[in-house]
Parts: structure tokens; sequence; C-alpha cells
């Protein structure tokens, strides 16, 4: 009885190593049957990603862009499948669509298919995504989409997009395995459970700041001076992250002449500003006794005008005084120019940042970058029983940002040859290359990413991509700490999500020009959700809210 | 008798076919969008679903109860009374100084219809980065003589900026207009004037422009109905931003029901927008005419 009860215990132990990322699908079959559970049973509970994980090759000629590949895909590559088939792709017109643009030439090249991307700037890709979906005219094969746009893809009957689990099982595609990505990401790229878009971008927003200026002894005895504890690299609390804001702003600690800055932000409204506040809110209300951020589960009302989030906002706005006046109208890449110019101290934001800083040409920080989770606060508000918290540290993991991948329309009539090219671009080959470089705006989201002991690639591997090693150690150890820590930020992903966002980004921006206060941002924001979710149907969306934590 | 009844159908058949284009024309692009506007006005229309009921007024009330449908029909108007006069008074002044000849007017002529074969979306982003505090050079010339324009860190300098871009491309527009109402201009007519002034201020202020109004007229309409219309220039300059100072009408319809689909409230806001513009401008014509007249 013990020995049943020990042996379950530990399988339930494995069975959340496994689900959480942790071990991969064959430790977890080894270490299952040790504890006597059967490969059948197992096989049915964890279904396999793939159907033939042993007839991978580490690469072949037929495909040089390909690696690792099945003996299937070399077979199915030799007759061109393809040739005379034309797809087309919608991709955002910025980085992670020029990295789709890149492969295409590649793909062609030995399908003999041809790829049509269509680049639509981020402010008009829900509309012309949606635009093409709800008309029936299903011009597009592909889109590459934000994760925020998810729910829309499932309000009709038969949703938009179709689950890849089909395509997944055979092995004559390009091969990549889901069962590689971290928790957090695999959740984004699915939708109740079933995986819907196939490996590319893996966002999630960090704090980096230039370790060579917070560990020079001048500044850390000047620090120590001004506010009394030695200087925090990195800073672990928002209050630690304001000391050193207020403390590198309006002097030349660069040395260059001119006065430098302690935070860059990028706040212009309909772009990815409103992901910082989403970001630096996230420890003001999500705790270990809260998880929610957005919406109250039980009624669909909106939280977004809580005490917590009102807190936020009001902290969120005093980082304003650390940057350039004008940044509440900077795109990301003008905030991220500020930062690679070396003229600013700290940046929360996503990892294109310390990956652009790889480029000697268009930055002067290559390694000098250092990377850290999001800081904590030490009191949260829990909008749910409306009260207040202390803790020792409360630090919340995020995937914040579009995860932009592509997903593949039902209206689709090349499905075959449109999931072909999606697979060949999450092959290990390809998406190691998108992750290492900046131009392609993607992050790493799979575990043989990250440097062991959490990963399997080397710093060497890096390294011939031209990262400087600390950089890579930084970022990597960033963004993998952001990724486990045990309290992660909800992803809203419900229908409308998009319009819930904008109408909170149109408010936050009103309030960083002035225009509003944030009390009043917030309720207008509450209020306006309101109408959103009578619009979608309040009982429909709670549904939905519900299963997109799935 | 027959006969002649017959050649007067023959007419009538005639007739109908010239005119046939033209209504399916309106039928197509006039009338039944229009229908389809006030249809889906009272209507619930959510993404992927369609019409999911009928709410009678209700997108009507929540149009005119929302203090953000009267933010951009107020930054509208402002737009608009700001641009439209000073592209008129502009164009029209260099018009008059190019048909007295001055330097370089042949020139000049051309320069200065460049703008108007330009998008607007292009000159919006051009905007940024002639604007940007970060090297832009409108900006850094103004700081040569200690003038700062915050230009997109607050709503009236966005909106500054949106209506000078405007005025650069819209002026040449109105120039154009003017000058071939000027060079239409008998020249007995001014050499007679020039017999009472030397001043050509006197004789633009007293002789060219009234003659030339009915003309410019029709200039001031044209620009009046675009400036209502206008959006690829502010929505790349500023998106409308920072918050909605500088969302206009188009933008703020735009957003409702192009990029979020909720066809409902986006063409309750379309009408009550198209009762107010028909207002203004059958008021606009009649005031012409008057002044015609």
């Amino acid at each position: 009885m013990t020995s049943d009860t020990n042996n379950a215990e530990n399988f339930k132990d494995l069975a959340e190593s496994y689900f959480r990322g942790r071990i991969d699908r064959r430790r977890f079959f080894e270490l299952a049957g040790a504890l006597g559970f059967s490969a059948t049973i197992l096989g049915k509970l964890v279904r396999p990603a793939r159907a033939a994980d042993s007839d991978l090759l580490p690469s072949d000629p037929i495909s040089p862009y390909e690696a690792p590949i099945t003996k299937q895909r070399v077979a199915w590559l030799k007759t061109k499948p393809y040739k005379g088939t034309t797809i087309n792709v919608m991709a955002v017109k910025a980085t992670v669509g020029d990295c789709i643009k890149y492969h295409a030439p590649h793909w062609e090249e030995i399908t003999g298919g041809h790829v049509n991307v269509a680049e639509v700037p981020i402010e008009t890709l829900h509309t012309q995504i949606f635009a093409d979906l709800a008309s029936g005219l299903g011009r597009y094969d592909a889109y590459q989409t934000g994760c925020w746009f998810y729910g829309d893809f499932f309000v009709p009957k038969d949703p938009y997009i179709v689950p890849l689990a089909p395509y997944l099982a055979d092995a004559k595609y390009s091969y990549w395995n889901p069962d590689d990505w971290l928790e957090p990401m695999r959740k984004l790229y699915s939708w109740e459970g079933k995986v819907y878009g196939s490996l590319f971008d893996g966002d999630a927003q960090c704090l980096y700041y230039r370790r060579d200026v917070f560990t020079n002894g001048d500044n850390q005895q000047k620090f120590k001076q001004k506010y009394g504890y030695d200087l925090p690299a990195p800073p672990t609390t928002t209050q630690q992250m304001h000391d050193l804001a207020d403390f590198f702003t309006g002097w030349d600690w660069n040395g260059d002449g001119s006065k430098d800055w302690g935070m860059a932000l990028h706040a212009k409204v309909n772009e990815q500003g409103f992901f910082h506040f989403l970001t630096l809110a996230a420890p003001y209300v999500v705790s270990p006794e809260n998880k929610y951020f957005y919406f109250h589960p039980d009624t669909m009302k909106p939280l977004i005008n809580s005490e917590g989030h009102l807190r936020a906002l009001e902290d969120y706005v005093k980082f304003l005084a650390n940057g350039p006046r004008e940044e509440i109208a900077w795109t990301l890449g003008q905030g991220w120019n500020l930062f690679l110019e070396g003229h600013c101290a700290m940046e929360p934001t996503w990892g294109d940042l310390p990956t652009l800083a790889q480029d000697p040409k268009s930055s002067k920080v290559q390694g000098k970058m250092g990377g850290g989770p999001i800081p904590g606060t030490t009191e949260a508000f829990n909008p749910i029983t409306g009260s207040w918290k202390k803790y020792d540290l409360n630090q919340v993991g995020n995937v914040n940002g579009g995860t932009w991948h592509p997903v593949l329309s039902r209206l689709s009539k090349h499905k075959e040859a449109t999931y072909d090219f999606m697979a060949f671009m999450a092959n290990r080959k390809n998406a190691f290359f998108n992750c290492t470089h900046g131009w392609t705006g993607v992050q790493p989201g799979m575990k043989w990413e990250y440097l062991p002991p959490a990963g399997t690639s080397t710093i060497a591997e890096w390294q011939a991509q031209g990262w400087n090693a600390s950089d890579c150690a930084q970022y990597l150890g960033a963004y993998y700490a952001n990724l486990t820590l045990p309290l992660q930020e909800e992803y809203l992903r419900i229908p409308g999500a998009a319009e819930y966002w904008h109408e909170l980004d149109l408010n936050i921006s009103a309030v960083l020009a002035g225009q509003m206060k944030p009390k009043d941002a917030l309720d207008r924001t509450a209020s306006s959700w309101e109408s959103v979710t009578e619009r979608y149907g309040r009982s429909r969306q709670q549904t939905l809210y519900k299963a997109s934590f799935s | 008798m027959a006969r002649r009844r017959r050649r007067g159908d023959e007419g009538s058949w005639f007739k109908w076919a010239m005119l046939l284009p033209a209504v399916i024309w309106v039928i197509a692009f006039t009338f039944f969008p229009l229908i389809s506007v006030i249809h889906f006005s009272f209507a619930n229309y959510v993404l992927g679903q369609g019409i999911t009921g009928y709410v009678g007024w209700q997108n009507y009330i929540n149009v005119l109860e929302s203090a953000d449908f009267w933010h951009s029909i107020a930054i509208t108007a402002i737009y608009v009374a700001v641009a439209v006069p000073t592209e008129v008074a502009l164009g029209f002044l260099l018009a008059w100084l190019v048909s007295l000849g001055a330097a370089g007017s042949k020139v000049f002529r051309g320069i200065l219809a460049a703008p108007l074969f330009t998008m607007g979306v292009a000159i919006g982003y051009l905007g940024v980065t002639l604007y940007t505090d970060q090297g832009g050079p409108i900006t850094l010339v103004l700081g040569l003589i200690g003038i700062h324009i915050p230009w997109f860190s607050t709503g009236w300098g966005g909106l500054l900026g949106a209506i000078i871009l405007d005025v650069w491309r819209w002026t040449p527009f109105v120039f154009l207009i003017a000058l071939a109402a000027i060079g239409a201009i008998p020249t007995t007519i001014y050499e007679a004037a020039l017999l009472d002034t030397r001043s050509h201020w006197q004789i633009m202020w007293r002789l060219a422009l009234p003659l030339c109004w009915p003309v410019m007229t029709v200039a001031i309409l044209l620009r009046l109905i675009e400036a209502l219309k206008v959006f690829g220039l502010p929505f790349a300059l500023t998106s409308g931003g920072p918050g909605t100072s500088t969302q206009l009408f188009s933008i703020a319809d735009y957003l409702t029901t192009i990029q979020f689909f909720d066809f409902g409230k986006g063409s309750a806001m379309g009408i009550v927008f198209l009762i107010l513009v028909s207002v203004i401008i059958t008021f606009f014509f009649r005031q012409m005419r008057r002044n015609i007249e």
C-alpha cells in the first residue's frame, strides 16, 4: 500500500516535471517505466508528437537547410513534392516577417513550391487576417499571428485555423518536436491542449541593463552613498529599479559629453507599448493567492481598475522621467536604439535587445549586457478578495509579446504544402538560426535553445553565430529564469483580446501624455471592456477565458 | 401617328439606356453601401459570427453618449478649421505672386506641386523623421533659434505637426486652381485697376479675390470634404496618439469598424458623422451661394 502510494506520488511529480518541460518525453517514459507504469498506458497518456523519432538522420544533402531530418522526408523531397504549387503567407511587416521571407527561397529550392509572402504592418495585421477569414476569401494559406489573436480564431463553430497534430504525426514533413517547448511557450501555441502553431518566436519581457555600468566601482560607490544600499545588478524589486533609473538619469555616465538616461520605454499608441505596463504591473496583482489579471473568472467583470492595477500604473508613469519625453510616441526600434547607442542604463523589453546588441554595426553595447527577470514587488493586491498582502518578494514571469508564429488557415487549398513550409522553419537548424540572429526578431522557446542544465545548446554554438559569451549567458539565463518562475502572468487570448488591449493602450497612452488621471484611465478601460464583453456575449467569453488557460 | 409614337418609344429607350450605367453606379456604390451601413448600425456584429442580433437605437445611443466620439469630432473640427483656411489663403497668395511674374516662378510652380502627388501615408511617415527629437531636421533647425516643440509627446504638438504637413501637401492644390482662376481674369480689368491704384495688395484683395471667388468656392468645398475624411497622414504620423489626442473621426471610426470589427457601432458613428457633415456642407453651400449672388 505504502509502496503504491509512493509510486503514485512519484509518478505525479514525474508527470508534473514532464508537463512543465523539465524532462523530455523519452526520459519520462524511462522513469515512469521504472515505477512500473506500462508503456501502453503511458503512450495513451502522452501522445507522441511525431510518428518516427527513431528515423532521424543528423542531416542529408538533399536538404542542406534541415537538421535533423527523417528518412521519410528525404524520400519525399526527392519527388519535389510541391512543384507548381504556390502558397500565400501573410506576415508582419517587421523583423519576424523578414525572417519568413529569408527562409522561403530555401524551402522553394528543396520542394519545388513557391511562397508569396505579403507583409502587413502590425497596426493593420489583425484587420487583414480576419477580413480575409471572415469574408471567406481565404487568399492566404497561413498567417503569422500574434498570440493575442488566438481567441478570435475560435469564435466560429469551425475554427478559422486547423490543429497540427495530423501533420506532426507524418514523418514526411520537416522534423520539429512540440515536446521540446518550455511549457509557457507551448501553451501560447495551443488551444485547449491542441497545438495550432508551428515553432517560430518565443516572446517574453525581461529587464536588460548595462552590466559594465552597473559593476563600475565609482557608480557603485555613488549609488550606495545616495541610496544606502549596494547597487543591485540586476534589481530584484521595483523600488530598486526606480532607484537605479533615477540614479542613472540626467548625467553623463558613459563619458560621451551628453546626458544619459536611466530607463528606455517605447509607448506609441497602437503599437506594442502597452506590454510594458502589463509586464511591470503583473507583480502588483498576480501572487501566490491570485492568478487572474484581467477578468474575474466567475463574472467576467474586468479587474483592470483594481487597486493593484492602479498602483502599478502610477508606478509606471514615474519611469517617464527617466527617459526622453518623446518616448511616449516611440516605436519599438526607437526605444531599443537609445540603449544600443549606449545612452541608457536599463530597458524592460523583449530578447531582441540583447540579440541586436550583438551586431557591432548598430550596437555599442556588445559584451556589456546584463539581464534578469522583471523585478517583483513586496506587496500585491488580490482583486478577487480585494485585499493587499505583503511578501518578501513577489516576482512574476511573463510571456508578454506577440510570440509571432504561423498558423494554418482552414480555408487553405494547399494545407500540406503550407504546413511543410511552416515545419521547415520550425526545424531545429532553422529555428536555432532564427533565435541567434537579431534581425530575425525571434526569441528562444525550445529547451534545446538554452544552455545546460536547462537546455542542450552550448555557448560555442551561440558564439559561432556572432554572440559574445557573457551576453549569451546573461540573456539565456534571464529568459529561462523568467519562463520558469513559479508565478506566471496570464496571457489574454479570448476573442476581442486585441480590442481589450487596444482600449487599455489608448488610456495608458492618455495617462502618459497627461491627458487623463490613472484612476480615470483604468475606470474607462474597465467600462470599455464591459462593452466589448457584452458585444461578444458574456457567458461565451467566460467559457473561452477559462479555455484560454489550458 | 403610330410611326411617331414608335420613334418616341425608341427615344425613350435610348434615354434610359444612356442613364443605366449611371443608375447602376449610384445603386452599387452609393445606395447599396448606404443601406448596408444603416442596416449594420442597428445590429450587434461579432467577428466570426456575423450579426448576432438587432439592438434598435442602442448603437446610436452609445455613439452619442461616447466622450471619445465627441472628442474625435472636436479634433476633426480643429484640424479642418485650421488646415483648410490656411491652405486656401496660402494657395491663393502664392498663385497671386506667381501670376505677378515673380523671379523663378516657373521653377517654383513645379516644385510647389510636388507634394500633391505624394501619398498621405508617405508624408506621415516622413513627418516622423522630420519632427523626431532624435535628430529630426525640423526639430534641429527650430532648436537653433531656441524653439522646442514637443511634436510627439503632446496632443497639440502632434496635431500641429499633422496640420503643417497637410498644409504643405494641399496648398498646391488650391494654388493650381487659384492660378487658373487668376489667369482667366481679362488683362484689361487689371489695366483699368492699375490706373486707380499701384498697390498690388489692393488689386488682389478688391479685384482678383472677388472675381475668383466662385472658383475658389469649389476649391474650398473640395478641401473641406477631403479634410473631413483625412486619414493616412495623421494615422501614419501619430496613430491618433498620444492617447486619443490626435484621434480624428476617420481614425476613431477605422479602429472601431475595421480594426475591431464592431460594424454596429462603427456604422452608427458613420451615419451620425454623415448627418453632421451634411448639415455643415449645406450651410456652407448656402452661404457661398449668397456671397456669389
